[in-house]
């Protein structure tokens, strides 16, 4: 058996939604098959008060073993560096997330706000948020940048916005059957057998990219969303094209521009007025260029693009 | 052909005829900015249907513009339809030549 404890700080809950979700395996999988013992959670723990208070305090003196600690939301800092706005269990959720970080054989976040900040750390940053290792791209974070589980390895930190549901389970299995230390990270301290591809990888679209046909409104089914409607995904690192979501589909699939929800930076230009949606531009050339390319190569495959391109890049092909 | 075809053919000579007989469109400044481009496209938003409006506020020609070391003409722009002739920015919406350019050009 492996205990798993998921606590949630400055979060909507989405990622915990999104976990509820999870097929392959599924949350209960964990429990019947991969001997997942779910100690807390804070939509599945039964414990209240003073039990809860108790079962914590047995984890960070060690009592209990805590294998997988699994934290959701930002940690909390504010006022004055104080966490008191996020106060859980009787004292600032941050005290508590850096008393089980120093006993947990793994720690992982879950989502864009326990890996970089997400939205609650946008500019301004009111709740003076962090993640667990890494404020949007600077390393370091709440448990600063040389904190390692005591398993050897850093936060292993399973981005999105939310985090899909598969990513999360099948971490979980990995670190729970004791395969964690095959896990290889990036640079980022993503899993790499999720985060190497990019989210444009497998999209339904990439026929009209490579042919620079543009989408230019939602929900058309012709075009590439990259070009006008600002989606990343040729510059983002997800599988989000591969593992789809809810088995069926994607943002990009459905014509919904990818927002980079699993790169550090998100959301993009701190939420500008006009930047949301909208591919930004600089003397008509985008500001940032698909992985790996430069704008001279871009300009040069573009023109060729387009002029090779076919009758049918320019019509709906995906007749119902 | 098609009454959709027919309609873009006439609308591109009427363009064409507008352009060489004088039209005097603001070609510059090109839109550089996010900022900019999008006032351009409020502006021609509120131009509605007026074709010569159109025109005007996106700064047609009938030859392409050099600027910032690029040209930019409608045959290497995001919004043109190879196949049709046509530019697909909702609120242009207009059937173009290759060689043609206007100030919100992007690639």
């Amino acid at each position: 058996m492996a205990n798993l404890l998921w606590l949630q700080g400055g979060a909507c809950s989405g990622n915990t939604m999104s976990f509820l979700n999870a097929e392959e395996p599924s949350a209960c999988d964990l429990v019947t098959d991969f001997g997942v013992n779910v100690l807390w959670h804070p939509s599945l723990g039964m414990e209240l008060g003073d039990n809860l208070k108790k079962l914590l305090r047995a984890l960070t003196s060690g009592e209990i073993a805590l294998d997988i600690f699994v934290f959701e939301g930002t940690v909390v800092n504010a006022p004055d560096g104080t966490g008191e706005w996020n106060r859980f269990a009787g004292r600032p959720m941050k005290d508590w997330v850096a008393d089980l970080a120093k006993v947990a054989s793994f720690t992982v976040a879950i989502g864009d706000c326990a890996t970089w900040g997400g939205i609650p750390a946008t500019a301004p940053n009111p709740s003076e948020s962090q993640g667990l290792q890494f404020l949007k791209r600077a390393h370091g974070g709440f448990l600063g940048k040389d904190y390692k589980s005591k398993a050897g390895l850093p936060v292993i930190n399973i981005p999105g916005c939310p985090a899909h549901p598969d990513w999360i389970t099948q971490i979980v299995v990995a670190v729970a059957t004791g395969r964690g230390g095959d896990l290889t990270l990036d640079e980022f301290q993503r899993p790499k057998t999720f985060f190497t591809s990019f989210t444009q990888t497998g999209c339904t679209r990439n026929m009209h990219f490579a042919y620079k046909v543009s989408a230019t409104e939602f929900g058309q089914r012709k075009g590439c969303l990259f070009y006008d409607l600002g989606c990343r995904g040729p510059m983002t690192h997800s599988p989000c094209n591969r593992i789809l979501w809810n088995r069926q589909s994607s943002k990009t699939r459905a014509g919904m521009p990818c927002l980079g929800c699993t790169e550090p930076e998100f959301p993009f230009f701190e939420l500008a007025p006009g930047t949301v949606f909208k591919t930004q531009t600089v003397m008509g050339v985008p500001k940032d260029m698909p992985s790996g390319v430069d704008k001279t190569g871009y300009v040069k495959l573009t023109a060729a693009a387009k002029a090779a391109s076919p009758r049918w890049a320019e019509e709906d092909i995906f007749v119902v | 052909m098609s009454q959709a075809a027919t309609l873009d053919v006439e609308v591109l000579e009427r363009i064409r005829s507008l352009l060489a007989g004088g039209l005097e469109t603001e070609v510059f400044p090109r839109a550089d900015t996010q900022e900019m481009t999008r006032d351009i496209i409020n502006r021609l938003a509120a131009a509605g249907d007026d074709l010569e409006a159109k025109l005007t506020i996106s700064g047609f020609t009938l030859q392409p513009i050099e600027y910032g070391g690029l040209e930019q003409a409608c045959e290497t722009c995001m919004y043109y339809l190879v196949h049709r002739h046509f530019c697909e920015l909702p609120e242009l919406a207009v059937p173009v030549e290759p060689q043609w350019s206007c100030r919100l050009w992007r690639i």
